[in-house]
């Protein structure tokens, strides 16, 4: 399954890319967030560590949207969802690869958000960036594994694929909380270790939506 | 086809009204008053049920949704709806409910609570839900989407009280301590109102499920009347 996971992965990277457009509408929707929300505060004061992060999130949280959209509606054109279902390849393996490609895609987004976070809310990174890359993984993972599942369902609803947005924002509250809170510990130099409890829960979110998804996604897109 | 059952639900509604009459009483005649909150604590016999019903309504579209998944039957799919909008209705009074008492009990409208959250984002969620359901989003593969819908939102509700309890809490926990502050009058009328809700919840999900069966008999009545037009 790694293999043909891959394989999926790397077609919508490849699909993604071609006339070099990749995640641009993702990327200027989380820089024109971050814009908008830096016109908030007034000349000269600055956004508590908690306002920038939690913008920094909403703003991956959108392109995480923006992105399940695009990888799905590939398989829309020239009805190719038919010959992936038809295809050997276990259809939670079409879960995992989209999963894949959609992480790639959001975190390259992030490395246009940060440093816009960086110049527009001055947030300051902090001195542990290996715990930074940790926490943005850990919440990245869970975004886009259900963003995955979320997205399998948007496929072939034409507009009302939009309506499934108000059900996906809250049901990342959890891991967004996470992500904030890790962010802003970070920030203050707060050790790894006490924060143990905040990364147990974005691994218990995505230790559980990959569960669910897996069993899920083959109940979601199937042929019809 | 669905089947119906008047007279359970008219044996519902019978009781429903003798509970809740019962429940009045003891609200207002036979609990004491609070010596700290006066009256305002009385709306603790109407948030609690609220509050606990709508979660068992919220597990009861998860279980029906799994049986959507399993069985594939209709019927199971109408269930999950009409039980999402009867947790979606009391969830919004618990809120509403808690939120006035929040007010006297805190002097806040609203505070970040592990409860008040998760039945706050389950609101959002189930409401979500209700919405993508009025919109008949997923055409003919539909009662599926919503049945993964259910089981993802139910499933989500651990993770979301879990982040909120570890953001902060305020909330008094009335079922950890042994008697919860209260008396024993007050645990009896908050009993006497939990059975009572609980008719009045059996008995408005029924009458939407007869309602959602009547629907689908002359939607059929109208097929079979366009048919023969046809012919």
């Amino acid at each position: 399954m790694i293999s043909s996971t891959l394989a999926i992965a790397r077609k919508d990277l490849r699909l993604a890319f071609a006339g070099g457009q990749g995640p641009v509408q993702a990327v200027l929707l989380g820089l024109l967030l971050v814009f908008i929300f830096s016109l908030s505060a007034a000349p000269g004061e600055r956004f508590s560590p908690q306002q920038a992060m939690a913008i920094f999130w909403l703003c991956s949280s959108f392109a995480v949207v923006l992105i399940f959209s695009l990888l799905f509606r590939f398989e829309e054109e020239n009805d190719t969802a038919t010959a992936l279902l038809l295809s050997p390849l276990p259809v939670q393996g079409l879960w995992l690869g989209k999963t894949l490609a959609g992480l790639v895609l959001l975190l390259l987004c992030q490395v246009f958000f940060f440093p816009a976070a960086l110049v527009f809310l001055g947030l300051d990174p902090g001195g542990n960036p290996g715990g930074l890359a940790l926490m943005v993984l850990g919440v990245d993972l869970g975004l886009c594994v259900l963003g995955g599942l979320i997205g399998a369902m948007g496929h072939g609803q034409g507009a009302k694929d939009a309506l499934l947005t108000i059900i996906v924002f809250p049901l990342q509250v959890p891991l967004l909380l996470g992500g904030i809170r890790i962010g802003v510990g970070l920030m203050q130099g707060v050790p790894l270790a006490a924060l143990g409890d905040w990364f147990g829960l974005v691994l218990a979110f995505d230790a559980v939506f990959s569960g669910a998804a897996l069993f899920l996604f083959p109940h979601v897109f199937r042929g019809e | 086809m669905f089947r119906i059952y008047p007279k359970m639900l008219m044996f519902l509604a019978a009781a429903t009204m003798l509970l809740m009459a019962v429940g009045q009483y003891a609200i207002w005649v036979y609990a004491p008053e609070e010596m700290t909150m006066g009256l305002v604590q009385k709306i603790f016999y109407f948030h609690l049920p609220l509050a606990w019903w709508s979660f068992v309504a919220f597990f009861g579209v998860c279980a029906a949704s799994v049986l959507v998944l399993w069985t594939g039957k209709e019927k199971w799919d109408v269930l999950a709806g009409v039980l999402a909008e009867v947790g979606v209705l009391f969830s919004g009074l618990a809120l509403v409910t808690g939120s006035i008492w929040g007010r006297a009990a805190w002097n806040t409208w609203w505070t970040w609570d592990p409860r008040l959250s998760t039945t706050l984002v389950m609101w959002f969620v189930y409401a979500g839900y209700l919405v993508l359901r009025a919109a008949d989003a997923g055409g003919a593969k539909g009662a599926r989407m919503r049945a993964v819908l259910g089981i993802v939102a139910f499933v989500d509700v651990p993770l979301v009280f879990l982040s909120a309890r570890l953001w902060r809490s305020i909330h008094p926990a009335v079922l950890a301590s042994r008697s919860g502050g209260l008396e024993p009058e007050m645990w009896t009328t908050v009993w006497i109102n939990v059975v009572a809700w609980g008719a009045l919840f059996a008995a408005v999900v029924l009458a939407r499920y007869h309602g959602a069966g009547f629907a689908r008999r002359v939607e059929a009545a109208l097929v079979r009347i366009q048919e023969k037009t046809l012919q």
